[in-house]
């Protein structure tokens, strides 16, 4: 299968009730493709001019694991991907298996915004609390690749969020929790980081090095 | 000792749940769903259809899960999906209510309607405790293990509209439990498995 598409973002769905609202986000959004999870074996993401590949916690891992080199390939080509979610699968540059966090007390959840612009503005409290509930941002992390740029951190120093630009030719961001660019409903600071995320993948994507070579 | 089954669709909870070590005596076999047609369910009593599964592939192969119940198995459907995947459970739509415990007089709502049952002797209802994210008004004649007091069902044994027998519930502990929140949730497996496993059904 061989499709040209203007979209900028590839969005895989997963399937899960939990994703339908993204799902439904991605659907009505021009810039964005969605693509059944079960379909991305087939699909020519090489040659479909994506920039950004978006993948959530509910992803068929199993699967990914096996289209490895095609998301490695994807990044090579000076593309993004975002995967937010549990890792327990070798399938990102990089990246390591999650490690979930001991919890003794609900401070544990507290999430350190540290200076990025994709959560500029956005509240510690915001976040880390739902309803007055810690826990729904991140209870753990991914250890982080040489060099990466680390964006947020649990109370404990934890690294929920990285960015990585040296494991591949392109750049990966890794975020130990829900599909970040689904903070965009909320009425509080936390519904600023879907449309500061999109305004930083343009950025980032504006800035990779490998394209002035390209041209 | 019944033979559990798993539907399994890659995902982290799903992974961590189901390959638990505490949990591994329970589990037979992780069924990869994309696989399902291929492998036959002859071999298993027991199969779990878990929450946050990719839906349109179960509902691809449900007419072989169907075989599988209408062969006098037992069919166990969790969590929060609204499909019409088994017949009659009238699934309604509740918005799901996280933080109860935090407000004064905290109630969950969960009541145990049949507290003598079987299951019981391997969990609580607070190991049932979290939240749900729907109710059902069965259409069958079933037993109904536990309800939200002055509405519907939210875990019921359905033994009368196939040959075989659904456990319907619209908790999601895999879930949780696999993606290290909520901690009821592993209480609950810790009993629910277990029962699947040994328990009257």
């Amino acid at each position: 299968m061989s499709v040209h598409t203007a979209a900028d973002f590839l969005l895989l769905d997963s399937g899960a009730s939990f994703s339908e609202q993204i799902v439904r986000d991605g659907a009505s959004d021009p810039s964005t493709l969605v693509l059944d999870q079960y379909e991305f074996a087939t699909y020519d993401l090489l040659g479909a001019a994506h920039r950004f590949l978006i993948i959530d916690e509910f992803i068929d891992q199993e699967l990914m694991l096996e289209q490895k080199e095609k998301i490695e390939a994807f990044l090579n080509q000076g593309n993004i991907l975002v995967f937010s979610g549990h890792l327990f699968r070798p399938w990102i540059p990089g990246a390591a298996p999650f490690v979930p966090k001991t919890i003794y007390n609900h401070l544990d959840y507290t999430i350190q915004v540290l200076d990025h612009s994709i959560f500029a503005g956005v509240q510690s409290e915001d976040i880390t609390y739902n309803k007055g509930v810690a826990g729904f941002f991140a209870r753990g992390h991914h250890p982080i690749p040489e060099g990466a740029e680390v964006i947020l951190r649990l109370a404990g120093d934890e690294p929920i969020t990285y960015i990585d630009r040296l494991s591949t030719q392109g750049t990966i961001l890794v975020h130990a929790g829900r599909n970040l660019l689904r903070y965009r409903h909320e009425n509080n600071s936390a519904g600023r980081i879907g449309e500061q995320l999109r305004r930083f993948l343009y950025e980032e994507y504006d800035a990779m090095p490998i394209r002035s070579v390209r041209i | 000792m019944r033979k559990i089954a798993v539907l399994y669709a890659g995902s982290s909870h799903q992974y961590r749940s189901f390959t638990e070590p505490k949990y591994q005596p329970y589990i037979a076999q992780l069924l990869y769903l994309p696989k399902l047609a291929s492998i036959d369910l002859n071999a298993f009593d027991v199969l779990i259809v878990p929450s946050q599964i990719h839906q349109e592939m179960v509902t691809m192969h449900m007419e072989q899960i169907h075989a599988f119940l209408n062969s006098g198995r037992i069919v166990v459907a969790l969590g929060a999906q609204h499909q019409s995947w088994f017949e009659g459970h009238h699934w309604e739509f509740r918005p799901t209510n996280f933080w109860w415990w935090r407000e004064p007089e905290a109630k969950s709502g969960l009541v145990l309607s049949k507290p003598e049952h079987d299951l019981f002797r391997y969990i609580t209802l607070e190991d049932a405790t979290w939240h749900y994210h729907g109710v059902f008004f069965p259409r069958h004649e079933v037993e109904s293990l536990i309800e939200i007091e002055n509405d519907g069902s939210i875990m019921y044994i359905d033994k009368t509209s196939t040959s075989g027998t659904l456990v319907l519930t619209t908790l999601d502990p895999e879930y949780h439990f696999g993606s290290y929140f909520m901690p009821a949730t592993e209480r609950f497996l810790d009993g629910f498995l277990p029962w699947l496993a040994n328990g009257q059904i």
